[in-house]
């Protein structure tokens, strides 16, 4: 259903009076920048190079960061949960964790007293509270930004908002074809389906390590409103 | 004026931030923390100034374009199902506000960090109909609790505090215990406002950039609770400055990679969080009804005149944090929501120089700002270009200084006239001077004598000196 | 080379020493120095303050003094700066502007000519002390001279330069601001001088009479033992001290 729209005639007209604007019938042509240094960031780098800059970057962004091959999967993930004392764990919905094997272990899981909750779109009232009460919430990563140590979550449908946020601490699993140079090819995969009228999703987070604040003395504290640690596991594509 | 904050008098506000040595202290290690963290993510990137130049690119082409903009944001924001208001006034923004939520029949409103609410008073508003506003940044949330303390600074809003000071307004306001380390009150805060989120009806953001193709909003922070106010409420409203926005997410790139840089040294912070329209059907989080409202109150009068760029501003804060007046003065002697160089340029233009005619001057033009800001807004020579203002068109400078320059031009115009009078100095001054220095000045001088001496002039000028050695014969 | 030697007013008034120092070091460079002795101020002080009428009067005088000269050459960063600011007062495409175009393209800060257009980085000097430099807000930032002065230091014999601690803070001086904002300047200053004492260097340096006057002024109010100097002294030395 489409919105409305309040008072733009009188608000835009004024604007366009004072600086001498053409009229809104026109389309403005956007100019080709006469730089652009966001392109050169991490070029031509290979994406074990991008993984070595991801590490290290994880290092500046206080987030726990582990490497393991698809096959080896459900083992870090279980140590990771483990080292995190994780009782409950919540995912999203997505298809990747049937891809890479992981229901076999999340329902085995239940028998070692560890209570794994799959987030489900239809139930907001459960999935909420279960997030908001859960040790960890875990996601795969829809692209990840090397050079800022950035997990991209387009959030919808199964995806989301609360599974990343809510929950104490938050680990992503990053398959390695996920991994580019920085948010330019985040941003320019967005703009492109934006150029093609596709819907982009309602919200896309760029999540970069566990919550934060400076805002006592300019001094970090890790762990604000979201969640108070972070891991990453890097995975050998499936 | 909202804008406003503190006592009515400049000069008081200056004196009072002077002598305030808790506050003096926190800012001095904060602005050194964030200069330094600035310089090394500049540093690191290599071509900073490729980066600055391209931002002041998107920055200019998008408020030249501002109006087509603004529309096509508009008509893709309701496309998704938004609803729309421009606001010309703050009174215009709040009434909106206010009907969205008595309709919703809303009590409870979770707020993310937003300048532009706090200069049109959006706040006050809402109480005044009784609802409950809980401010969710860290920062806010400190300086809400104290009695409403004003912002001293747009991006750490409670810089001026101290972590003793902060556990003291927690303990006398809501009963804390522990000490006064950081990581102890941020837990506290957390799980205090944990409960609020849950319970919230609205939640009410302000907007790092729009983003006027895709009708999108980023959301820039740290601690994460744009992100809860967001995800949780069942309405969302979102207030934008009108010239907060950029054409596309090629830009949206760019402004944010300077943005989170220049204003804390992290090539992103934790969280950006881009939202576009309200959630879909097959979504359990997110607001079913989205608004947006934006707000002119007062930013058209600056289009179309010498101040334009000052509308191109990110709000980075990198100014304020290398500037040395906002060091030793603090952020409330400015007398704006808007301190730091930004604050001077800013403040007279969305007020009046009747109430921030001083703060122009407030500054010793040394540049630090401009060589900062991430979108090369010329900050000091938009000082200048104020003070021309204030003189030359409004005429509000005094009498005395208006008499002063009109014959400092004439005696150094007139070549004659300024022999005579440089030639003059020494004798006028002699009778004031002690071993060559003159430490009492009379009359305009005092100023300058009451801190510092003033050297006696030289019986013999450097041009006498120079036409002796001439006739002379060449060097001596 | 001929250069037209540019005083600027506190120059001629105050610092007689650095114009002479200054002059005899162009000479010893090889330069053919002149003095057109209708040169004024200028206008900087008119021009911050907002009187941007009576600054157009200024810079048109300046312009027809400098007009048949070579190069300019002044001992202030910041009155060199206003000078080339000179072309955005005058109307744009204007016969003045063009004019001021002219003079901004060959006026230079002193150390800025030796350095750039001379192509000098060992003037010969020795001078035996310690000393810091103040780098002056409009030389380094508008005028863009950042190497120069450090450039021309490190090749004076005998001279222990040290680092002051956060150089790039502006000293408190900013024209009408010190006695405008007279308390904040004060401020500002006081930082200014405790940063040069933590260097326990005995000599403070600048090339700019203006911040030389301020900081000088308040380390002689508060009797600090630092002597201070503009940078053409210690570059015409030759060992006296
Ligand atoms: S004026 Fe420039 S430096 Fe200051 S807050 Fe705005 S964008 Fe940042």
């Amino acid at each position: 259903m489409k919105g409305s729209i309040m008072n733009r005639d009188r608000f835009l007209t004024n604007i366009r009076t004072k600086i001498g604007g053409l009229t809104a019938s026109q389309p403005v042509e956007k100019p080709v920048w006469t730089v652009s240094p966001q392109k050169k960031v991490l070029k031509d780098y290979t994406p074990d190079q991008l993984v070595e800059v991801l590490e290290e970057q994880c290092q500046h962004i206080h987030t726990d960061f582990f490497r393991t091959s698809s096959n080896s999967l459900e083992k870090t993930l279980d140590e990771v949960l483990n080292h995190y004392g994780a009782k409950s764990v919540i995912y999203s919905n997505d298809e990747r964790f049937v891809s890479y094997q992981l229901n076999p272990y999340f329902e085995s899981s239940l028998s070692t007293g560890r209570e794994i909750y799959r987030w489900n779109e239809k139930d907001k009232e459960t999935s909420i509270s279960f997030a908001e009460k859960a040790d960890v919430g875990l996601t795969f990563s829809d692209m990840t930004l090397a050079e800022s140590g950035t997990i991209v979550l387009f959030n919808k449908k199964g995806q989301g908002r609360s599974v990343s946020l809510l929950p104490r601490d938050y680990i992503a699993i990053v398959p390695k074809s996920t991994i580019v140079p920085r948010m330019t090819q985040a941003t320019s995969y967005v703009q492109e389906m934006v150029d093609n009228g596709e819907d982009i999703a309602s919200c896309i987070n760029f999540i970069t390590g566990p919550s934060n604040s400076a805002d006592i003395e300019m001094k970090l504290v890790v762990g604000v409103h979201g969640p108070i640690r972070a891991a990453y596991i890097i995975v050998d594509d499936k | 004026m909202p804008m406003h904050i503190g006592e009515k008098d400049f000069r008081k506000r200056v004196s009072k931030g002077i002598s305030d040595d808790y506050m003096r202290g926190a800012v001095r290690s904060a602005q050194e923390r964030l200069q330094n963290r600035r310089a090394a993510a500049a540093e690191e990137l290599g071509d900073w100034e490729e980066w600055r130049t391209l931002g002041q690119q998107i920055r200019s082409h998008t408020i030249e374009h501002l109006d087509y903009y603004l529309h096509q944001l508009s008509d893709k924001v309701a496309e998704l199902g938004g609803h729309v208001f421009f606001a010309e006034t703050g009174e215009e923004a709040n009434e909106y506000i206010k009907q969205v939520i008595q309709k919703k029949n809303a009590k409870k409103i979770a707020k993310s960090k937003s300048m532009v609410t706090e200069e049109i008073s959006m706040n006050a508003a809402l109480e005044e109909i009784g609802c409950e506003v809980i401010e969710t940044d860290l920062g806010e949330y400190i300086l809400q609790i104290d009695d409403h303390d004003p912002p001293s600074h747009i991006v750490a809003p409670a810089l001026h505090k101290n972590k003793e000071q902060i556990r003291d307004v927690f303990k006398e306001r809501l009963n804390y215990k522990k000490t006064e380390h950081p990581e102890e009150l941020a837990l506290f805060a957390r799980e205090k406002l944990r409960e609020e989120f849950l319970a919230a009806d609205v939640g009410i953001t302000g907007c790092n950039f729009a983003v006027a193709e895709s009708g999108s909003f980023a959301l820039v922070t740290n601690e994460g609770n744009a992100r809860m106010v967001t995800a949780l409420p069942n309405t969302q409203i979102t207030v934008m400055g009108m010239e907060r926005i950029v054409p596309g997410w090629e830009e949206l790139d760019i402004v944010v990679s300077l943005l989170t840089r220049a204003a804390v040294g992290q090539k992103l912070t934790s969280y950006i969080t881009a939202l576009t329209g309200p959630k879909q059907a097959e979504e359990a989080d997110g607001p079913e009804e989205f608004h947006l409202v934006i707000v002119d109150n007062g930013r058209s009068k600056i289009l179309g005149t010498e101040f334009q760029e000052a509308l191109h501003c990110i709000r980075c804060a990198a100014c304020i944090n290398v500037c040395p007046v906002y060091r030793h003065v603090g952020g409330h002697a400015y007398g704006s929501i808007y301190p730091g160089p930004i604050g001077a340029v800013l403040s007279p233009l969305l007020s009046d120089y009747d109430e921030y005619k001083e703060l122009p001057y407030a500054s010793s033009l040394c540049g630090a700002c401009t060589e900062v800001c991430p979108v090369k807004i010329p900050l000091h020579e938009q000082l200048i270009m104020h003070r021309r203002k204030i003189v030359e068109d409004e005429k509000k400078s005094t009498l005395a200084e208006r008499v002063a320059m009109r014959g400092f031009e004439q005696i150094v115009h007139s070549a004659n006239l300024y022999r005579t009078a440089t030639k003059m100095a020494p004798f006028l001054t002699t009778p004031f001077a002690k071993n060559n220095r003159i430490t009492k000045g009379p009359g305009p001088l005092r100023n300058w004598t009451d801190i510092r001496d003033l050297p006696q002039p030289a019986n013999e000028r450097f041009r006498d000196w120079f036409k002796k050695r001439n006739k002379q014969g060449g060097a001596i | 080379m001929r250069v037209s030697f540019f005083i600027t007013c506190l120059g001629d008034i105050f610092y007689a020493n650095a114009g002479k120092s200054a002059v005899e070091l162009l000479e010893r460079l090889g330069c053919e120095v002149d003095f057109p002795p209708t040169q004024t101020c200028c206008g900087q002080p008119a021009y911050n303050s907002g009187y941007h009428k009576e600054t157009l009067e200024v810079a048109k005088h300046m312009v027809e003094v400098f007009e048949h000269a070579d190069y300019v050459v002044g001992i202030s960063g910041s009155c060199v700066y206003m000078i080339h600011e000179y072309v955005h007062l005058f109307e744009d495409g204007s016969n003045w502007q063009k004019r001021a175009k002219a003079l901004k393209r060959k006026t230079y800060e002193l150390t800025q000519f030796i350095v750039d257009v001379l192509g000098i980085e060992d003037v010969g000097a020795s001078y035996h002390g310690t000393a810091t430099y103040h780098t002056s807000c409009h030389m380094t930032r508008l005028l863009g001279v950042k190497e120069a002065p450090f450039r021309l230091l490190e090749n004076v014999k005998g001279l222990r330069l040290i680092d002051l601690p956060n150089r790039n803070d502006c000293c408190g001086f900013g024209g009408t601001f010190s006695v405008k904002m007279a308390s904040i300047s004060e401020q500002m200053v006081d930082e200014k001088v405790q940063h040069i004492e933590e260097t326990e260097a005995d000599l403070l340096l600048g090339a700019d009479g203006s911040c030389l006057m301020n900081i000088g002024g308040r380390i002689t109010r508060q009797g600090k033992p630092i002597e201070v100097k503009h940078i053409a002294e210690i570059l015409n030395s030759r060992g006296e001290e």
